[in-house]
């Protein structure tokens, strides 16, 4: 008899996963305090967030949720490439099929069949993983001239900060936006295989037929 | 690819050579011939004869073009709060940094001696003002000069929080922000400091100070000419050196006849006594001191190092995990 559940992820999967999506938030947040934000918006007036104006502080915590961050970034890359798994890479007319699975999440269309993961989510997949190497490259190059007597040429800082600054926001856009999509009734079931690895057969069976299953 | 121990090895070293060789002590790429001035305050006298600093005076002569000139409909309250930094109606000031004052000479009573100290920015070596600027606007040129560009700026004032002597200042009103300050309350202005007059430097010229100073009390000149003549001139009359080390170093060195431990207890006890006098709640400026600041950089460069090579890192980690469940 088969099992009531499949798994979707394995736990080095969920493991990269969370320490992207954790050091992530961290990463917003100090990224933020980077900015001289919090003080003037208040921030440091909320109980147990006095010391978020200081900037020795929030830099310390970007370094640390950095070196995660970067660290999974590349871990994930590298592991998968080397695995040959690329199911969650966009394929050939999956821009067509995510407006329609877009429109589906809206009641608009017929939700498209998937295999593993939908179009969709491999189109997301990919926007989020350019931006996030866009992060951890110019992230890299602004935490290189923090060395010591390190000196970038001007206009060359300037744009990676600028660069940096800009999808760190975009960063935060798509992380909002994965997480609002997750509580779409359609996905929820898809939600417990980040935590447990396993997505109920029967779901994948009605959603995900394209899927070969072990 | 197949996974062989000779090839395991091989990556493995290659990423542990990656993650490795950013250890190695930063080099510093302070060129010996970027620019770098000495101020001798054994020869400033504060132009007491004039009726202010002939390098102050030259400095706002020369510099006028570049000084701020807000729109009053733009200077707001710097939503939520309410206050905002204005100093177009205090363009007269001349007795401390403003953004219509870029230097300015402090005179102290010291171990008997009467001292006057010209005062702008360092031109750090390392400079924090700089590196965490979120848009990158402030810069340190190779040649030396750090100088914040006054058409991106948004007067955050973050500069001046990590300058260790708060020289960078902040006028409302003016600066790219204005473009959306009616609809998003976000900036609040530009940052205003001394750019070493950088682009006289390029045409060969010197510095609207040193230039005008009666006393050559200042000096421009190639780093290394100018830190030796400094040592020399320390040397020669037992007096002591203040730029060389503090935050990480400077290209801006003192020379003075008494030790900048002394000047900078003046400059504290000075702040006391206003303070003392002033009304109760009343908000001072922050004294611009001449203590000895760590550079705030330097104190978490091991925290950058690791972010550094943390790419390294997560790739080895993806080789080795693969190569175990080859193996396996």
């Amino acid at each position: 008899m088969s099992s009531l559940t499949v798994v979707r992820h394995s736990l080095t999967v969920r493991l990269t996963h969370w320490t992207i999506a954790l050091s992530g938030i961290l990463l917003l947040f100090s990224g933020f305090g980077q900015m001289p934000m919090y003080k003037r918006y208040n921030v440091v007036k909320i109980p147990g967030l006095g010391w978020s104006d200081q900037y020795d502080i929030t830099l310390m915590l970007h370094y640390f949720g950095a070196i995660f961050f970067c660290a999974a970034v590349i871990f994930h890359i590298v592991y998968h490439i080397r695995r040959k798994e690329y199911a969650i890479m966009p394929k050939t007319g999956d821009i067509g099929v995510s407006i329609t699975g877009f429109k589906a999440m809206f009641g608009m269309a017929e939700e498209p069949l998937h295999a593993k993961f939908q179009a969709k989510q491999r189109v997301i997949y990919a926007i989020i993983g350019a931006v996030c190497l866009i992060l951890v490259g110019t992230g890299v190059i602004k935490s290189y001239k923090n060395l010591g007597d390190i000196i970038l040429q001007p206009m060359f800082l300037e744009a990676m900060t600028m660069l940096h600054t800009a999808f760190g926001m975009l960063f935060m856009a798509l992380f909002i936006a994965h997480v609002a999509a997750l509580t779409l009734k359609d996905h929820r079931p898809l939600v417990p295989s980040m935590f447990t690895g396993n997505i109920d057969r029967k779901y994948a069976e009605e959603h995900l037929p394209e899927w070969k299953i072990d | 690819m197949k996974i062989t121990r000779r090839t395991f090895l091989a990556g493995a070293g290659a990423a542990a050579a990656t993650v490795a060789a950013p250890l190695k002590p930063a080099q510093a790429a302070i060129s010996e011939n970027s620019y770098a001035t000495l101020i001798d305050l054994t020869l400033c006298d504060g132009c007491k004869d004039l009726s202010q600093p002939a390098c102050v005076d030259s400095c706002r002569q020369g510099n006028a073009d570049k000084f701020p000139k807000p729109d009053p409909k733009h200077i707001r309250d710097y939503w939520p709060q309410k206050k905002h930094e204005d100093w177009s109606k205090k363009k007269h000031l001349t007795n401390r940094l403003t953004p219509y004052n870029w230097i300015f000479v402090d005179t102290l009573e010291v171990e008997g001696r009467t001292l006057s100290v010209p005062r702008r920015c360092m031109h750090c070596d390392n400079p924090a003002c700089v590196k965490l600027c979120p848009f990158g606007i402030n810069h340190k040129t190779p040649e030396g000069p750090v100088w914040i560009d006054p058409n991106l700026c948004f007067g955050g004032a973050k500069c001046r929080t990590v300058c260790p002597w708060s020289v960078p200042q902040r006028q409302a009103g003016v600066g790219v922000y204005t473009l959306w300050e009616s609809f998003m309350p976000v900036g609040g202005g530009v940052m205003y400091k001394c750019d070493l007059c950088r682009k006289r430097l390029a045409r060969g010229d010197n510095p609207h100070c040193v230039d005008s100073c009666p006393k050559k009390a200042m000096l421009i000149g190639k780093r290394k000419e100018i830190f030796a003549e400094a040592e020399k001139r320390a040397a020669a009359t037992g007096g002591h050196l203040y730029g060389m080390e503090e935050n990480g170093g400077t290209s801006t060195i003192y020379v003075s006849p008494v030790p900048f431990e002394a000047i900078d207890k003046a400059i504290l006890a000075r702040a006391e006594k206003i303070k003392a006098k002033a009304p109760k709640g009343k908000k001072l400026p922050k004294p611009m001191r001449m203590h000895k600041p760590e550079n705030m950089l330097a104190k978490q460069t091991e925290w950058a190092a690791a972010s550094v090579i943390a790419p390294a890192l997560g790739a080895l980690a993806a080789f080795v995990a693969t190569t175990k469940k080859e193996e396996k």
